[in-house]
């Protein structure tokens, strides 16, 4: 139970704890009881559906259950991106081990904090090492150990490692692993059943590749949105806000080509050991990249360019190719808006025009409105979007969609991480959740959409991990290379 | 090893064995990597998902996305759809002004929208009012004959049609049943969703755009990210069933909310608010945790003449990366801007805000007069990070794509000569890649071939369920 | 009125009754004069956060500072002025190509000059329940374009890329 206390503030580091969970505990509110739910099931007479699926589906019982990928073992070596840590996050979720191998100063993505704050980063209570968020949320479950792939000690003992698992995740710049004899030609010779994956920008190899700058800083996203469109088609288009000021191609506001990777990485890594266990009986060599995995997803981008040579446009928050399909603004924020079959578009319109007559008479009444396609054109959507706004600029974004549920049409206000933590259905589940973490404390994160299913569900126990934490457990186990002799690594600087 | 030990045999020495193996231990490391991915001889490899088979009674692009990627890597698919109508997504395309014809055989006059592309290929379609008891068996005997189905009605929709993992299990109890939607169970359970719900939803669309005070607002990321990322994660999700199905021959339910995938890629945020009580802004085309290392606005186009307009005059844009300390030193030293050097010496100080705003802000200064390629040219000639925002036609032309075979045309055996940058480009595999037969079918192109074919139905059977529009 | 403006000035007689649209990004936060895609008469508007803070005022003879991108006539069977109509309309600049045709684009052959079935209406050649075979017998179904796609081999206008 919180409790009330006086606070002095004399400066801004005396405000960063007030907001820490001890204080104010997530959730801030209390989510909505069973109870209430089952009437939300009840209303559409899914009574036993519904609790057939709390039953089996809750995220509270995904503890005790089995694990997918009980047994499977990963080496992950890479720095700096989103991608490898993407990848070995959902292998863990999933049961794997995933063992992150690290030079000894660190994943340099450890050191990243927004805007450069080194207040926002969290420390070890066991270590005292401090780790930035970004890395600390993706490291989950995997296992941290150092080792100096430029000695020659260090290479023996990742060649080993190699030797204990099923598959390795290599995020190094390109040929680096093979330049030191442990890419995949070098490996797959004594582990015919090693299943390899590099991970990169725009690749390993080919005339575009992923480059270090002179001083060798790496290839980075949005690198990857450069080179695929995704970014030159991302935006506000300059004639809904002047260039410069908003009206510009934009990258996406995370690393999203590495998320893309990540996940691509994890499916082949997963094919491949399928077809290795059931079909063909031995590893092979993947390469996933950010920009192609990105490309892949980029709907019918390219494809368009070679059907009449039209190169993609930004068309901001609306989307060209649906209607309604877009969010505008409203009055406390933005208000997303869908449904483009014929039985959704007039739900829309009878729910508008409840408050507001003339949409339902200048958008009903239209001839070219009528027909599905016809709505895509840019006029509709200007003629469109112009009078939905016009009723939503004097409403909150919570009002719209209690009126818009009314009519089931898929509609959500833009919501911010605060409020999204505080929002019903999310805290129910609950999709962003915390965990009391041995060496963080209290914190909050995003929870696997995996994690709901019925007998292996994905779940996240541990977040974070300090630097080189299991050298001693991962050498003693995997490698036969004792406390002793791991001391003298380090001190050499091996490990 | 040999039965004699006194006998040496090749294989059991290090090395290579073959003067093959010999060769490829020599050659240079991107040559292997060619070899070993050899672009454009796919169909000569074998498919990692080889037997599988799989039922998709999917719409849009989120479900059918999670089914595709089992398409392209060797699954046997079977995407069911409504007679006549088929997936809304075949009505999708960009301005009304990109089909491919026919839909149906009935509907002559209209088209597959390009909307479509990439979520379906490979895939048998068929046609099939699944919800009415007359076609429960075929339903039924394809679920007797399948690994498993997607699917995206509204929650206790397919509970009620008796086709909810409740029933299947029971007729096969090896089958994973998955369902795809906005939100799963909970108080917004029945709750419609989209690609851009996730986006605004989940919180994506909050960190995306420029920033208030540059005129900016919340933005949406242009493609369907959303459906494709967390239709992708679902196939993460078969995929590890599937392991755990081969090991213990137990099916599974999995419940996925592809909302809830938009919060999963946001990275600091949520620990961030946890821990401070700080709410993760939008940050526009710089980073918030690395400067310099953004995109910048260049006073000229690179195809000032060019007829298209987005070659005239948008190819205006570079990414520029120098956020290690030397890269840092050597981009001010080319731009002229030493006096931010000097006051900004550490990563840290330049990620600041303010910092940020100054930088950018000297850094456009300093491009004011160049072209995008200029402005490229110089940083690459002093041996830093940076590249053009490509547009479609420039990626199209990139010769990268080619060698990597991840962009090339399609010769379609319906719909003839498509460009395809999908499905390659979703990882290169040396034994088992991933390969594309067909970018999609017609609305129930494939009813004899599933009902006739492979369930055994006469014609005659198939023809009668075809006039009561059960197909 | 607010996100629109109907205009019901005089106009060659009749009132105007044309339906101005005020795009919502580029009009949230506004300020200045558009014109009236139909008779050109000119408002003033000044626009906080979507409402209309002042106007719209009349300012006869004032050149606009913009142009609405679209506007249509109800009374007149949804009659329309599209984006770009030289004196009317302001250019939506940010477009895939530098034609807009808002209709389905009858397309025969890809980029690279090869035939695609981008075109309706096409022959009917399905089988039993709808079903289609694995090919497309060009020279069966459309002799026309078989013959076109053979002029283009000759013309060497058939490409690899």
């Amino acid at each position: 139970m919180a409790t009330k206390k006086d606070v002095e503030i004399n400066s801004r580091a005396d405000t960063l704890d007030l907001m820490h969970p001890d204080i104010r505990p997530w959730p801030v509110t209390p989510a909505p009881p069973p109870e209430e739910v089952e009437k939300v099931y009840a209303k559409r007479k899914a009574e036993d559906f519904g609790k057939w699926c709390e039953e089996n589906l809750r995220y509270e019982y995904c503890f005790g259950k089995p694990e997918a990928l009980q047994g499977m073992r990963f080496v992950c070596c890479g720095q700096w991106r989103m991608g490898n840590m993407f990848c070995g996050g959902l292998l863990c979720e999933a049961g794997a081990e995933v063992i992150k191998v690290e030079p000894p100063g660190g994943d340099p993505l450890r050191k990243l904090t927004p805007f450069g704050r080194e207040e926002y980063m969290l420390e070890s209570k066991i270590t005292g090492e401090k780790c930035g968020l970004d890395f600390l949320h993706e490291m989950r479950g995997q296992k941290s150990i150092t080792i100096n792939l430029e000695t020659e000690e260090g290479r023996a003992i990742y060649k080993t490692l190699c030797t204990q698992a099923d598959g390795v995740i290599d995020e190094m710049p390109p040929g680096y692993m093979d330049s030191i004899g442990l890419g995949y030609r070098d490996l797959c010779e004594e582990m015919p059943r090693l299943v390899y994956c590099n991970m990169a920008v725009r690749g390993t190899w080919g005339s575009y590749k992923d480059n270090l700058s002179k001083f060798g800083q790496w290839t980075l996203e949005p690198f990857g949105g450069c080179a695929n469109s995704f970014i030159h088609n991302t935006g506000f288009p300059q004639d809904q806000l002047p260039r410069g000021k908003g009206g510009d191609p934009t990258r996406s506001g995370v690393w999203f080509a590495d998320f893309c990777a990540g996940e691509q990485a994890a499916n082949s890594l997963l094919a491949a050991m399928y077809w290795r266990d059931y079909l063909g009986g031995t590893g092979q060599f993947i390469e996933v990249t950010g920009s192609e995995t990105q490309m892949d997803i980029l709907d019918f981008d390219i494809s368009w360019y070679g059907f009449n040579a039209s190169i993609k446009a930004r068309t901001g928050a609306w989307d060209p190719n649906l209607n309604q399909y877009e969010w505008n603004p409203c009055r406390d924020g933005y208000m997303m808006i869908g449904g483009q079959t014929d039985r959704l578009w007039y739900r829309i319109g009878m729910c508008i025009e409840r408050d507001f007559p003339q949409f339902g008479r200048l958008i009903h009444e239209d001839p070219i409105l009528k027909e599905m396609g016809g709505r895509n054109a840019l006029n509709m959507l200007v003629k469109t979007y112009t009078l939905t706004t016009r009723w939503l600029r004097d409403i909150n974004r919570i009002e719209a969609e209690q009126k818009l549920l009314e009519y089931e049409i898929a509609a959500g206000p833009v919501l911010f991480i605060d409020e999204l933590s505080e929002f019903p259905h999310f805290k129910y589940r609950p999709w962003v959740c915390t965990i009391d973490t041995d060496h963080y404390g209290t914190i909050l994160f995003s929870v696997p959409p995996n994690n709901y299913q019925m007998r292996t569900p994905h779940r996240v126990k541990v977040l974070g991990r300090p630097l080189g934490y299991d050298n001693y457990e991962v050498l003693q186990k995997m490698c036969g290379i004792g406390q002793t002799q791991v001391n003298e690594y380090i001190e050499k600087g091996v490990m | 090893m040999a039965k004699d030990p006194r006998v040496t045999r090749i294989e059991d020495l290090p090395g290579p064995k073959s003067k093959q193996e010999l060769e490829e231990m020599k050659m240079p490391y991107e040559e292997y990597c060619r070899a070993q991915f050899d672009p454009g001889n796919e169909f000569s490899k074998p498919q990692s998902l080889k037997g599988i088979r799989w039922l998709s009674t999917t719409m849009y692009i989120f479900t059918p996305h999670s089914v595709s990627n089992l398409a392209e890597l060797g699954a046997d698919v079977i995407k069911v759809e409504m007679p006549r109508m088929g997936d809304p997504m075949r009505h999708c395309a960009p301005f009304n002004e990109t089909y491919l014809y026919p839909l149906h055989e009935s509907r002559p006059m209209t088209g597959t929208g390009m909307g479509y592309l990439n979520a379906n290929p490979n895939e048998y379609h068929i046609s099939m009012d699944y919800h009415i008891d007359e076609m429960k068996e075929p339903f039924y005997a394809l679920v007797r004959m399948s690994d498993g189905l997607t699917q995206c009605y509204r929650p206790g929709t397919f509970d009620r049609w008796k086709q909810s993992y409740r029933y299947l299990q029971e007729i096969n109890p090896r089958f994973i049943s998955v369902w795809g939607g906005g939100f799963g169970y909970g108080p917004k359970c029945f709750g419609g969703s989209y690609d851009i719900l996730g986006q605004a939803h989940a919180g994506l669309a909050s960190v995306t755009g420029m920033h208030e005070y540059m005129g900016g607002h919340c933005t949406k990321h242009s493609n369907w990210c959303i459906d494709w990322y967390s239709g992708t994660q679902i196939t993460f999700g078969i995929l590890a069933a599937l392991h755990w199905r081969e090991k213990t021959g137990l099916g599974t339910k999995i419940e996925f909310s592809q909302v809830q995938a938009a919060t999963r890629c946001l990275g600091y945020a949520a620990p961030l608010y946890g821990r401070f009580g700080v709410v993760r802004q939008r940050w526009g085309n710089w980073d918030t945790q690395l400067c310099a290392h953004g995109i910048i606005l260049c006073g000229k186009s690179e195809y000032p003449d060019a007829e298209n307009p987005q070659d005239r005059l948008e190819a205006r844009y570079a990414m520029i990366s120098a956020f290690q300390d030397e890269d840092w030193k050597e981009l001010c030293a080319i731009t002229g801007m030493n006096d931010l050097y000097d006051k900004y010496k550490s990563l840290n100080e330049r990620a600041e805000g303010e910092a940020q705003i100054e930088i950018y802000a000297a850094l456009e200064k300093w491009a004011e007069d160049k072209s995008r390629g200029e402005v490229v040219k110089v940083c690459q000639d002093a041996g830093l990070l940076a590249e053009p925002v490509m547009n479609d036609r420039e990626v199209y032309e990139c010769e990268h794509y080619r060698e990597r075979g991840t962009i090339r045309w399609m010769d379609d055996p319906i719909f003839g000569d498509v460009l395809q940058h999908g499905s390659y480009s979703a990882g290169l595999m040396s034994k088992t890649p991933r390969r594309l037969f067909w970018i999609w079918r017609p609305v129930g192109a494939d009813n004899v071939k599933v009902y006739h074919e492979l369930l055994g139905y006469p014609t005659s059977k198939i023809e009668e369920w075809y006039e009561n529009a059960w197909l | 009125m607010c996100d629109i403006i109907w205009c019901k000035k005089d106009f060659e007689g009749k009132p105007c009754n044309t339906i101005n649209y005020l795009d919502p990004y580029c009009f949230w936060n506004w300020e200045g004069t558009i014109n009236c895609a139909e008779c050109g008469a000119v408002y003033y508007i000044h626009m906080i956060q979507g409402k209309m803070y002042r106007g719209p005022e009349d300012r006869p003879g004032q050149k606009p500072d913009t142009s609405p991108l679209y506007a249509d006539k109800p009374l007149d069977g949804y009659r329309f002025y599209g984006a770009g109509i030289e004196g009317r309309t302001r250019p939506f600049e940010c477009l895939p190509r530098h034609i807009y045709l808002g209709v389905p684009d009858m397309v025969k052959f890809s980029i690279r000059g090869r035939p695609v079935r981008g075109h309706r209406p096409q022959p009917p050649s399905a089988g039993i329940a709808g079903s289609y075979g694995f090919d497309w017998d060009i020279e069966k179904l459309s002799p026309d374009l078989y013959e076109e796609y053979q002029q283009k081999i000759k013309n060497g206008e058939v490409s690899e890329w």
